[in-house]
């Protein structure tokens, strides 16, 4: 496999800018006026601490915005150019397609950490207008876009290969947000281990102070992520280089 | 290499629909026209060329190599699909840096061949507009001069004159000719009408339900057309001599008269002779003709007489 590396910059490139130039922005939009609408609305509860910032945030970016911003984005972004034929100009040039995919996982990656760091920064900048504690405020802000940059590393993979192999990725991808992550990581027991999610909070035990994480060695999570992300990107390859595209 | 293309006994399937079947073809260098209705198989010939999908049974060779999964001959093919995929809200220029990126092609090497295409395809004054404003013909431009960007040596371009006016199609038949006269390209083109083939090249093959019915020189096919039976529609006043001399000449097969008397149907064998001889026979016989007209001198019919 020759590495064609302006072949690779350019598909990241372009494909970053077509998810940034599609309409679905005036949905991230509204996703993050509503995280800082209710971030800035519960900085004003009595009582309010940064414990309480934390496990806001957790809910509202970790366990919904970062999984939901990932499947919307990572499942739709082959895929749509696979029905809508655009790929043919990608699968026609002289670049292994394994070439282009690790490409489209990259745009992917790159668009997500933008939106993300948006969304978490107006939320985090509503709550800390509104609340009367502001103390290590900036420090959390900072360790959730750190936290949510693994975690798009992570959901873009898993969506991503899920919108190469299937024609309909979002239902599987819903199931595995709502109901493995939602419902069966909160079972008793080592199942709810299972789950991204549980792996993220591992590490953001290991990040901050404030909230209250999962328990569990930081590194071993770290390292778990970063393999799950290695054979998703792999495994999306394989299927994109195997695909007939008709 | 005298071929750029050789394929034996290709068959290609989807699910129960077949694409290809036992589909044998030469292409020479130069200009090939690839001509057959909707849904015969074109599409899906270029498809296996391009390696986006991969043939079921069958051995194919374009420049001598196989092209599924070969991303290193794609640097030796230039493709202009038929559908429409050019991103609206980029302009031409930049879809041509884009395609550049693709190719592995950056720097100032790049700017200077991105004019060199767009002065090729005519489009240089329109390229710095967005392409969601192009009409047809200059997305067909635009296009091909996206598959021509990193010089191949073979260009595939399917139906590149559908949907275009007849102005549009006179220029990019011209361009095409242009492609292989002065640039040196080897082109394969195809088109569901076969007299626009013959203004861009002699070497034809015909492609019907999957199959490559006939190849060669364009005349030759010409000659199946004229050659094969035909259905003649004759319509006037005073045709029952006609139709009596009619059915003594042995290229008459059959006919068939309206009940009314003035329309027939008249089936031969060999429609040249049926032509040649018909100004006698009305002279001969008085009647009057108002119409005469071969309901067979299509493609569409060459094909189904090929196919049996």
């Amino acid at each position: 496999m020759s590495f064609n590396f302006i072949g690779l910059r350019t598909v990241a490139a372009f494909s970053a800018r077509k998810l940034l130039m599609n309409r679905r922005w005036m949905m991230v939009a509204l996703l993050g006026a509503l995280v800082a609408l209710v971030m800035g609305y519960a900085a004003t509860e009595d009582g309010v601490t940064m414990d309480f910032a934390s496990e806001l945030m957790v809910l509202l970016l970790l366990a919904f915005l970062l999984p939901v911003l990932s499947l919307i984005y990572g499942a739709s972004m082959i895929r749509n150019e696979m029905d809508d034929r655009s790929i043919v100009q990608v699968i026609t040039a002289p670049l292994d397609r394994r070439i282009s995919y690790l490409g489209y996982y990259i745009g992917l990656v790159m668009v997500l950490c933008l939106l993300i760091t948006v969304v978490t920064v107006i939320g985090g900048a509503a709550f800390l207008i509104f609340s009367p504690v502001r103390d290590g405020g900036l420090q959390l802000i900072v360790t959730f876009i750190a936290l949510q940059y693994l975690g798009v590393m992570v959901y873009s993979a898993l969506f991503l290969f899920l919108g190469t192999l299937m024609k309909q990725p979002i239902y599987l991808g819903l199931i595995y947000i709502f109901i493995w992550e939602g419902f069966v990581a909160s079972i008793p027991g080592s199942i709810g281990k299972v789950t991204i999610r549980h792996q993220l909070q591992v590490v953001g035990s290991e990040l901050t102070d404030f909230g209250s994480w999962a328990s569990g060695d930081w590194a071993v999570s770290i390292l778990a992520l970063v393999l799950v992300t290695a054979l998703l990107v792999l495994a999306g390859a394989f299927v994109l280089r195997q695909e007939e595209v008709s | 290499m005298s071929n750029v293309v050789e394929a034996r006994l290709l068959s290609k399937w989807y699910g129960e629909v077949i694409g290809l079947n036992n589909f044998s073809i030469d292409v020479p260098k130069g200009i090939t026209g690839i001509v057959g209705p909707n849904g015969a198989g074109k599409s899906t010939f270029f498809k296996l060329l391009t390696g986006n999908i991969k043939t079921n049974v069958g051995h194919l060779r374009v420049l001598g190599e196989e092209p599924w999964q070969n991303p290193a001959l794609l640097s030796k093919i230039g493709f202009c699909p038929d559908y429409d995929f050019l991103p609206p809200d980029l302009k031409g220029r930049e879809y041509l840096h884009f395609v550049a990126g693709l190719h592995g092609m950056d720097g100032a090497r790049t700017v200077t061949r991105v004019n060199d295409v767009l002065g090729i395809v005519s489009m240089t004054k329109d390229a710095d507009r967005a392409m969601g404003g192009y009409s047809k013909g200059m997305r067909q431009r635009i296009k091909i001069a996206g598959a021509l960007l990193h010089e191949p040596q073979l260009l595939l371009l399917d139906e590149p004159l559908t949907g275009t006016d007849p102005l549009i199609r006179k220029e990019i038949i011209d361009l095409v000719k242009d492609l292989h006269k002065v640039h040196g390209h080897d082109v394969i083109v195809s088109s569901h009408v076969l007299h626009e083939i013959e203004r861009m090249t002699h070497q034809v093959a015909l492609i019907y339900k999957g199959r490559s019915v006939a190849s060669g020189d364009i005349s030759e096919i010409r000659q199946l057309m004229s050659d094969h039976p035909h259905n003649i529609v004759v319509e006037g006043r005073g045709l029952v001599p006609l139709a009596q001399m009619l059915l003594t000449k042995s290229y008459t097969s059959s006919i068939e008269l309206r009940a009314d008397r003035l329309g027939m149907f008249v089936r031969v064998d060999r429609p040249e002779e049926f032509f040649d001889s018909l100004p006698e026979l009305v002279a001969g016989t008085g009647c009057e003709l108002e119409r005469v007209e071969s309901l067979d001198d299509d493609l569409e019919s060459v094909f189904r007489y090929l196919v049996g």
